[in-house]
């Protein structure tokens, strides 16, 4: 399944990490109660020198996943700055600008060969990131030992971050960790490629703390993400394997803003579906989002901000808020997403 | 093979700690994990190693070592001694005026006026600071001179006086690096520098501020194309009578374009005056060996005989040296005075060796330099000029996580004294560049954070020394139409004061446009001491501007200006 030939995009990876995230559905269905994380411990030569090659790819800025690479700081200033907001927003004096991470629990589902994981670690996150390919998490394992800002064996003060990888599914982890452990959750360009988004962003949601963030990023379905992803990039340029995007799985902005507006989040299946963790505290939650105000959530409660590619710069644009008709350009192809979920 | 296997198989049950032991295991010295090791102490080094210790970010997450191979004690303990002046002096942008806090504030010099004129037509033009209009809407007490000259130890000592200060980052002087290695590691290891004390450094970015000969560019297989001019630099402190008071004071800066070169008069207080002589090779080693009255006659003739008979005193100095018998100051003197009768120079004139120092000066005093009296001992030195530019300023592949700053990165005639403000503007460029990946929580090693340094600053250098090479070559022609036609487009320039004004921003005279200028000056006026040399020679500024500012020009400046005013 990893062995898929040569690749060049970013959106390959995404794709990767769904398809194996499937794989790990499957084998859920099929072995509830055998660990994913189990399996892994004997490795084979096959596999290492696939690791090594692969380990290439992902940590290499000039190849295949270049546009991932540049895209992260994007991501990562978008986190910084609603976390920093939020801080702001409650009590002035704690929002800390230089580790705005610090003392929070953070997990990247579907973190691929780490690239935000990283990032989120250095802002002082006690950062986990989970994927359900155990190569991915080699390689992500492998990169980060490379670091000694990241290696938790050198770490002195305890304001750092720390950065653990782990293979497994977003069920096992809630199964394993509990609804509501962690502060941030980050899901970055995987729910395009799941076949269920719905299940996907109910089980991201249910592992976020009361006051907790949120993080998606994906594609809206317009026509404009149609012609840029999949007619330029996979047929026009070949810049992507035909048939990595699916246009119909693509997810609209005002999509994620219904589901968060209409779903009482974390629902009562979710609870039980996790065993006997529900409380009566959760069963009494609310839409994350209250209501719309001229067709936007408040901005204390979710955001939408798209980002575009500048090819003259190479580099990756944050559209700031409320840039004139930010809906109709902007935000109609790569966009991130946020939403906080409200203290009981 | 099998020891990857090992490796991976590790990280399989337990990721870093086992793995960490194993490498521990596998190298006999352990290096010592830094985060930027900053090879060489001169201006460029230490202004990187200041703006790092001056933002607080920085600071927390940064380890910085600065390697320097000469004794930087002396440079910290340099007391300017009261006469003499011990360096050559550089041009410095006002913008970059906040380090002036830890500067002698007597061993500088303020630059008002700038003449240069053509060797051959005597075509001349003039830059003043009352030509350029952005003046009138700086703030009250906003700096209105075009730059200010100061010497290079001048600087240092200021830079290393605010990191012993902060002391936020390790100064390895006395030591050399021995070699630079690429550490074994699957994916790409990190850089380890070996010292002479027996240290080794690993390095998440390693910083080349080491000059033309740069180690770190050669390790990161970097490389270069340029040239050596057939040309040599004379340089020397210079003393000469101070302006009388019918005169303005010592702050005008000449430079005049001969054939041979450009010789440059830079003012440094009111009685001394720091030259750069572009010339011949073999010319500038015949004045170097000759007499100093005689280097002392040959700098006020340059500037003041027409170019013929230049041409013929150069003969006459240099068959005498051939001679072995090198020319005395008295023979040449009167050589000067036959030249000066046979081109009718009035003795009274400016242009007469013999003219009166004191008194009321003659008419045309103000286009000329003073005259030279003598020349500080020890003073004068000569090195060859070239034109050297890297390829590209990180390191890719195998040399990955370097970056060049300053010399290592770019070598550029003197004409324009713009060497150091490149340097400068590089360490500016790049602390700029760390602060925002740090923001982001980047690895500041990486491509993708060091991308926008390079972006920044390549073509900016590169039109810098691209104008400084033409114009090198333009005035060493001697070809009437050459000759008439730069001639005309300077007296034309001269009289568009706009385009003046352009050109002096383009220089440096003013904060570079990039900023919003108003209440960015208003914030460096407001700040002292510390903070406020950090503003000035590193982008930490921008720390106060809030983190959604930083990036970026163009578009997305403008989208976030946006952003940020519709957020506050």
């Amino acid at each position: 399944m990893l062995r898929a030939g040569p690749v060049s995009t970013p959106r390959w990876a995404s794709a990767v990490r769904a398809r194996s995230i499937r794989a790990a559905h499957a084998e859920t269905q099929r072995a509830r109660l055998s660990s994913v994380a189990g399996s892994q411990s004997s490795v084979n030569p096959e596999e290492i020198a696939h690791f090594s090659r692969l380990s290439q790819q992902w940590w290499d800025e000039r190849g295949e996943f270049g546009l991932l690479h540049k895209m992260n700081p994007v991501r990562m200033q978008f986190i910084r700055n609603k976390v920093l907001e939020i801080q702001r927003e409650e009590d002035e004096s704690s929002a800390n600008e230089t580790l705005p991470l610090s003392g929070l629990d953070v997990v990247d589902v579907g973190c691929g060969g780490g690239l935000l994981c990283e990032s989120l670690a250095r802002l002082g996150g006690r950062t986990l990131g989970i994927d359900a390919s155990s190569s991915n998490i080699a390689i992500a394992s492998l990169h980060a030992a490379g670091d000694p800002a990241l290696a938790s064996t050198s770490t002195s003060a305890k304001s750092k971050g720390t950065l653990s990888y782990e293979h497994t599914s977003v069920e096992e982890l809630s199964a394993q960790r509990g609804p509501a452990s962690f502060d941030v959750v980050c899901s970055m360009e995987v729910i395009e490629h799941v076949d269920n988004p719905r299940m996907f962003l109910t089980n991201c949601a249910t592992l976020v703390k009361p006051g907790g963030h949120l993080f998606l990023s994906t594609i809206a379905r317009t026509p404009l993400s149609y012609f840029l992803t999949i007619f330029a990039a996979e047929h026009l340029l070949r810049l992507v394997t035909p048939g990595t995007h699916t246009h119909s799985k693509y997810i609209n902005p005002d999509e994620m803003t219904d589901f968060f507006l209409s779903t009482p989040l974390p629902p009562d299946n979710a609870m039980s579906l996790n065993g006997a963790q529900a409380t009566t505290q959760q069963q009494a939650s609310r839409p994350w989002i209250s209501h719309l105000n001229g067709g936007a959530p408040l901005r204390t409660e979710a955001e939408i901000r798209g980002m575009v590619y500048l090819p003259w710069k190479g580099e990756w644009m944050l559209v700031p808020r409320g840039a004139p008709g930010a809906s109709v350009w902007a935000e109609a192809c790569n966009y991130l997403f946020w939403v906080r979920r409200p203290l009981e | 093979m099998l020891r990857s296997a090992a490796r991976v198989g590790a990280i399989g049950r337990n990721t870093k700690r086992a793995y960490v032991l194993l490498r521990r295991a596998a190298s006999t010295s352990a290096p010592q994990e830094t985060d930027v090791v900053i090879v060489g102490g001169g201006p460029a080094g230490l202004a990187l190693a200041s703006a790092l210790s001056s933002s607080a970010l920085a600071r927390s997450a940064l380890k910085v070592v600065l390697v320097e191979a000469g004794d930087l004690s002396k440079v910290a303990g340099w007391v300017p001694p009261p006469v003499t002046w011990r360096d050559k002096s550089l041009t410095l942008k006002p913008q970059e005026i906040g380090a002036w806090n830890y500067v002698e504030d007597g061993r500088t010099c303020p630059i008002d006026e700038m003449q240069i004129w053509d060797g051959i037509s005597d075509a001349r033009i003039t830059f003043s600071a009352h030509d350029d209009h952005a003046i009138a809407f700086s703030p009250p007490g906003a700096p209105s001179q075009m730059s200010r000259m100061t010497e290079n130890l001048n600087l240092q000592r200021a830079l290393l006086r605010h990191l012993h200060e902060t002391s936020a980052v390790e100064i390895a002087d006395k030591v050399k690096v021995q070699s630079i290695q690429r550490e074994e590691r699957e994916g790409g290891g990190w850089p380890l520098v070996h010292l002479s004390d027996g240290r080794v450094l690993r390095a998440r970015l390693l910083v080349g501020a080491d000059g033309f000969n740069s180690p770190v560019r050669a390790y990161a297989g970097i490389q270069s194309y340029g040239w050596a001019y057939d040309t040599t630099a004379v340089v020397a402190t210079l003393f000469h009578h101070p302006r009388t008071s019918f005169q303005a004071p010592n702050t005008v800066a000449y430079q005049r374009f001969l054939p041979t070169g450009p010789i440059a008069f830079l003012p440094l207080s009111p009685t001394a005056s720091s030259l750069v002589w572009s010339t011949k090779p073999h010319l500038a080693k015949a004045l170097l060996a000759s007499d100093p009255g005689v280097l002392a006659s040959m700098i006020n003739v340059a500037f003041r005989l027409p170019e013929v008979s230049l041409r013929y005193l150069h003969n006459v100095i240099l068959d005498a040296a051939s001679s072995g018998a090198p020319i005395t100051t008295e023979k040449l003197q009167q050589e000067i005075a036959w030249r000066e009768r046979s081109h009718s120079i009035d003795s009274r004139s400016a242009y007469s060796l013999a003219a009166d120092p004191t008194g009321v000066p003659p008419a045309d005093a103000d286009l000329l330099p003073p005259l030279v009296t003598s020349i500080q001992p020890g003073s004068a030195a000569s090195f060859p000029l070239r034109f050297n530019h890297a390829d590209e300023y990180i390191g890719d592949g195998p040399g990955a996580r370097t970056v060049l700053v300053g010399d290592a990165a770019h070598t550029i005639h003197p004409l324009a004294g713009q060497g150091l403000n490149m340097g400068l503007g590089d360490v500016e460029a790049l602390s700029q560049c760390i602060h925002q990946a740090l923001l982001t929580g980047g690895d500041i090693g990486s491509r993708t954070a060091l991308l926008p340094y390079a972006r920044a600053r390549y073509f900016e250098n590169h039109k810098i020394m691209a104008a400084c090479d033409k114009l090198h070559k333009l005035y060493s022609a001697t070809a009437e139409p050459v000759v008439w036609a730069r001639s005309v487009g300077v007296e034309v320039l001269n009289e568009l004061d706009s385009v003046k004004a352009a050109m002096m921003l383009a220089a440096g005279s003013r904060p570079s446009r990039a900023r919003p200028s108003g209440a960015q000056l208003g914030a460096n006026l407001a700040a002292t001491g510390l903070e406020s040399l950090a503003r000035g020679v590193s982008g930490v500024r921008t720390l106060t501007e809030g983190v959604a500012n930083l990036a970026g020009a163009g578009v997305q400046r403008l989208l976030q200006t946006l952003s940020d005013s519709q957020r506050r």
